[in-house]
């Protein structure tokens, strides 16, 4: 099996063999904030604990690229994606450039997006449309 | 606080200088500033200078050209609000009264950055975002977006700094482009990000600005130069973003409203009433747009009906970037932060020629740095109000 790593340290983890986005929950301000760092980054508070993100939200806004970015291919999809508990995140969108709508609902999907030249995984997340469910790879 | 005024300033030609390493362009800016000024560099007490990828001290290593040594010397790094940063803390210095004169440098080399790190759209190392393909590009496509649907606005309002702009800067002498374009050639030349083509983003540049900035004691003793109107830096900020929640509009970004509503106040004066000219960081042609509102040079929501207005052109009621902006001076980006505030300078001296807006007595600098994402790396603004 080839070397697997996460395309950044602490953003992903594994829970009862599923791959979820994990933040940090402020107790003392409510806000939940991603990708976790040592404090909250809107109270200063050290009373975070760390939660899985919620799996689902809406595109608060989107644009698509029509050049290659890093390892991605375009056309690339990439939008805010707000959550249910105030937080926004941004992701790579996987759908047809002509379904994709400010508002519309997506779900998070992880593993694999894209592999080094030494065949290193790297693993990382997409959303797609909840509509079509799979969306692209 | 003490009056800080502008002695002096000089600038390189903004565009590729493939054979010029930073300390060249710095140099060649440093000493324009100085003779504008009409001072020996062994007169500068302290010195700044922003810059985003110039190798270790370049301000050092310029101002060695002039023999200028021996003196406080920093470099300051704030993305394109390098050079405002640069600018703020010298003009800190100023009106505390730690020193009387010093210079303020800009300097960036995207031809020796280009050399090293090979060409292609700028992501930022090490972020979350970045690394899952968001680019300033396919950022500021997110905020034309948003324009098009909360705003109204059309394509060819998105275009339309760039127009503006593109004319403006054919008959500015130190611009990197010389051409003028279309809402046609706009949208015919290549797709970015939809709807964000190649000409509607600023070019790769290289180049250098530099301000010599005083107190007014020395102001009166020093400057030469009599049939100009004294400029006074009345306000100057920097402005930092922080974490943000699904609440954060990118049209109405906090960094900026507060930045400018604090320079303002600072001067003492109205945006919508007193700035009569404003080069801003239009790095692209959709941020420009957005700015207006949030400069507070109209009423919110109002930016795209005063651009169609025709107020920020020439002639109009706030011409904004009559330089020909980042989009067509170019944009080597720890120097556009300075280049600005002399942008204004010339025009509140009267010495801005064919670009002159008449009558200008007060002007506004902006310049927007960072990832913009306002999530995980927040974004800085720096400000500066100049006037006679
Ligand atoms: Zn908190």
């Amino acid at each position: 099996m080839s070397k697997q790593v996460v395309f950044y340290p602490g953003a992903l983890e594994e829970r009862d063999g599923k791959l979820v986005q994990m933040g940090h929950k402020c107790k003392d301000c409510g806000k939940t904030s991603y990708p976790a760092v040592e404090l909250c980054p809107f109270c200063s508070s050290e009373n975070v604990e760390r939660v899985p993100l919620s799996t689902t939200g809406t595109v608060f806004s989107y644009s698509i690229t029509r050049v290659p970015v890093g390892p991605f291919k375009p056309p690339i999809i990439g939008g805010y994606i707000d959550l249910p508990e105030g937080t926004r995140v941004f992701g790579q969108i996987h759908a047809k450039a002509e379904e994709m709508k400010t508002g519309m609902k997506v779900k998070v999907r992880t593993g694999v997006i894209w592999t080094e030249k030494d065949g290193t995984e790297v693993i990382g997340y997409h959303y797609v449309p909840c509509e079509t469910g799979s969306g692209g790879a | 606080m003490r009056d800080v005024y502008v002695l002096g300033i000089g600038q390189t030609i903004f565009g590729k200088h493939d054979s010029l390493t930073v300390n060249d362009l710095g140099a060649a800016a440093a000493l324009a500033a100085v003779k504008d000024a009409g001072i020996s560099p062994k007169e500068l007490k302290v010195a700044y200078c922003g810059t985003m990828f110039s190798p270790p001290t370049p301000v050092q290593s310029i101002l060695f050209h002039l023999g200028a040594d021996r003196i406080p010397m920093y470099t300051v790094e704030n993305a394109c609000a390098s050079g405002s940063s640069a600018v703020h803390l010298l003009f800190q210095e100023v009106a505390l009264g730690v020193r009387d004169v010093g210079i303020a440098l800009g300097v960036e080399s995207l031809s020796a950055f280009n050399r090293k790190f090979g060409k292609g759209l700028l992501a930022i190392e090490g972020d979350l975002q970045g690394k899952l393909a968001l680019t300033m590009p396919s950022f500021f496509a997110k905020l034309c977006n948003r324009l098009m649907e909360k705003r109204g606005a059309t394509i060819e309002d998105i275009c339309y700094p760039s127009v503006k702009n593109h004319k403006a800067g054919m008959t500015n002498p130190y611009s990197q482009y010389k051409t003028e374009v279309t809402v046609e050639s706009i949208m015919a030349s290549p797709m970015i990000a939809d709807p964000i083509t190649v000409l509607q983003c600023c070019p790769q540049s290289d180049g250098a600005a530099a301000v010599i900035i005083c107190s007014e004691e020395y102001y009166k003793q020093h400057n030469k130069k009599a049939h100009r109107p004294p400029v006074r830096i009345a306000g100057s900020v920097i402005s930092v973003s922080g974490a943000e929640d699904v609440s954060y509009d990118p049209l109405a970004m906090q960094v900026v409203i507060k930045g400018a509503k604090d320079a303002c106040e600072m001067a003492g004066v109205d945006p919508q009433k007193d700035i009569d000219v404003v080069e801003l960081h239009d790095a692209f042609s959709g941020e420009e747009l957005a700015a207006y509102e949030m400069l507070g040079l109209c009423e919110p929501g109002e930016g795209v009906a005063f651009a169609r207005s025709r107020a920020v052109e020439l002639g109009g009621r706030c011409p904004v970037n009559p330089s020909g902006g980042l989009l067509s001076m170019g944009h080597p980006l720890g120097a556009s932060g300075v280049r600005v505030v002399n942008d204004i300078a010339r025009q509140l001296w009267g010495e801005a020629g064919v670009n002159q807006v008449e009558g200008a007595r007060v002007g506004l600098a902006q310049m927007l740095g960072g990832v913009l994402t306002g999530i995980e790396s927040p974004v800085v603004a720096g400000i500066q109000i100049l006037m006679i």
